[in-house]
């Protein structure tokens, strides 16, 4: 952090002037079994990105929590879906959101969207020790909107990582965390051969999609949990389009999921 | 010159002087608490007078821009680094200006070897309610005075500003209307730019608003909307005229 160059706008700098380092965690040779949180996805549908992720977190066989929110709104025109160590996830997701509103105020203008998917690949890959030691493996998906004055597009995008920082550009969907197989896989074939495809489907539709996605990736993996309106077991559903950052409720899910 | 202490007054004299002509010139900016949340209001040339500082706080003011923008990074330097320690609920506007900004605006204003900062202002903090709010009047010695409801205006000449907010406090009083209160800021703004007292002989309603209509056709008028219902955690929106209808 102190090797940073005092760049005008941004926060990691300000924080290495007040000598302040975010996600510096070490480890121990007798770590205790990691909390994981389970599986998020963003698909492309008609009106934007909806990027949904169930609420369970677990810590090796036990169930930790069913009220995690993974998909978090980041500002405005920024969500960011997290699969992984909620303990370095959730900083990641803080230093984001200081980050991107920091410029935003400070520079009087929105950080472009490239630069804000590389700040994800840069936390990332400050992360690099932790995820080589098999501790604080974060792998997020990200969309957003690109914000920047003299953009030329108006159309949310979604982008995947690897755990070490490699950012890939996703054109339809992506998945991430241990149910994500499943998921990608029916997204996968939805999308080729499906009736409608994902991209095709109103918000209606797509939410009710997103919610059966998860019950489906729950029936295969037990870290991931399942969605039942009528057990008070629902997903965090986000809507990004041209207007920005939109939460789906519970009432709203539940609205879709009987459709 | 600094040897003797009637020497070092007569510096700081000379100073307030010298900083007063200065930012005579300068055009006024307003800040209003309603209970729906604050308007900053100012005329300028776009992101030049109303600003947003934090997420529930906001800045106006008048004088020099580069102190204007020195001291707008220092308060948003500051914010952010007390959020990001500690939480967004306790970046507090006393605070800000009491231990951060004011006594370094003083000690800057006594350092007669320094220049000092050619800046008027007005800072607000959304409260969870109308009577929670805070407006800070902070001038460019580093005193402050704080209100939590009603108008604060902020004018070059103390004498014109303390007209100016009285008679926007009888108006504005009761109001919930943003827009309406935009619209008596303004006419208060051109009653100011043109030397027209706040007293019987203020012109008319229609006057004072065919005035500043004209008066901002080739400026941009600068609100700041610091909406208390917010959804999320920035509070803060930029307006314009037609979004408020006026």
């Amino acid at each position: 952090m102190s090797e940073l160059p005092n760049i005008p706008g941004d926060f990691l700098s300000l924080l290495a002037n007040q000598r302040l380092t975010p996600l510096k965690l070490e480890s121990l040779e007798s770590a205790p079994v990691e909390t994981q949180a389970t599986t998020v996805f963003a698909l492309q549908f008609d009106g934007g990105v909806l990027m949904a992720g169930d609420r369970r977190a677990t810590a090796g066989n036990n169930i930790v929590t069913e009220t995690v929110d993974k998909v978090l709104e980041v500002d405005a025109i920024s969500l960011l879906g997290i699969a992984g160590v909620p303990a370095t996830a959730f900083e990641m997701a803080r230093v984001l959101q200081s980050s991107f509103e920091y410029y935003r105020r400070s520079q009087l203008q929105q950080l472009s969207l490239s630069a804000k998917v590389r700040s994800l690949a840069r936390l990332l890959r400050e992360n690099m020790p932790m995820t080589m030691q098999g501790v604080g493996v974060v792998t997020p998906i990200f969309a957003g909107l690109e914000g920047a004055r003299g953009a030329r597009s108006s159309q949310p995008q979604i982008y995947f990582y690897d755990p070490l920082g490699a950012q890939f550009h996703a054109v339809s969907y992506a998945a991430s965390g241990s149910g994500s197989n499943t998921i990608r896989s029916i997204l996968s074939y939805q999308q080729r051969f499906g009736n409608p495809r994902p991209d095709t489907m109103e918000m209606k539709r797509a939410v009710q999609f997103a919610l059966r996605l998860l019950n489906i990736a729950a029936e295969f993996d037990s870290a991931t949990g399942g969605v039942n309106p009528e057990t008070n077991h629902h997903a965090t559903i986000k809507i990004l389009d041209e207007n920005g950052v939109k939460s789906v409720t519970p009432e709203q899910q539940a609205e879709c999921y009987n459709l | 010159m600094i040897e003797e202490p009637y020497r070092w007054l007569e510096a700081v004299a000379n100073r307030r002087e010298y900083v007063q002509d200065q930012i005579k010139s300068g055009t006024p900016v307003f800040a209003v608490s309603l209970s729906a949340g604050i308007a900053l209001i100012g005329v300028g040339s776009g992101d030049s007078k109303v600003f947003e500082l934090f997420d529930r706080h906001a800045l106006a003011g008048l004088g020099h821009p580069a102190d204007l923008e020195k001291i707008r990074q220092a308060l948003i330097d500051a914010a952010h680094t007390e959020a990001f320690t500690r939480a967004p609920e306790d970046v507090s506007l006393r605070r800000l200006v009491g231990f951060g900004v004011s006594p370094q605006l003083k000690n800057n204003f006594e350092q007669i070897f320094n220049a000092p900062y050619l800046v008027e202002l007005v800072l607000a903090e959304l409260g969870a309610n109308a009577g929670e709010d805070s407006l800070v009047r902070l001038h460019y010695d580093g005193s402050y005075q704080i209100y939590n409801s009603g108008v604060v205006a902020v004018v070059p000449a103390s004498e014109s500003e303390a007209e100016a907010q009285r008679w926007l406090n009888e108006q504005v009083s009761g109001s919930t209307d943003v827009r309406s209160v935009v619209d008596l800021s303004l006419q208060a703004w051109w009653c100011l730019s043109q030397g027209h007292a706040f007293d019987d002989a203020i012109p008319s309603q229609e006057e004072r608003q065919a005035g500043w209509r004209s008066l901002t056709e080739q400026r941009t008028v600068e609100i700041g909307w610091l909406a208390r219902d917010s959804q999320r955690h920035a509070c803060y929106a930029g307006l314009t005229l037609s979004d408020l209808g006026l």
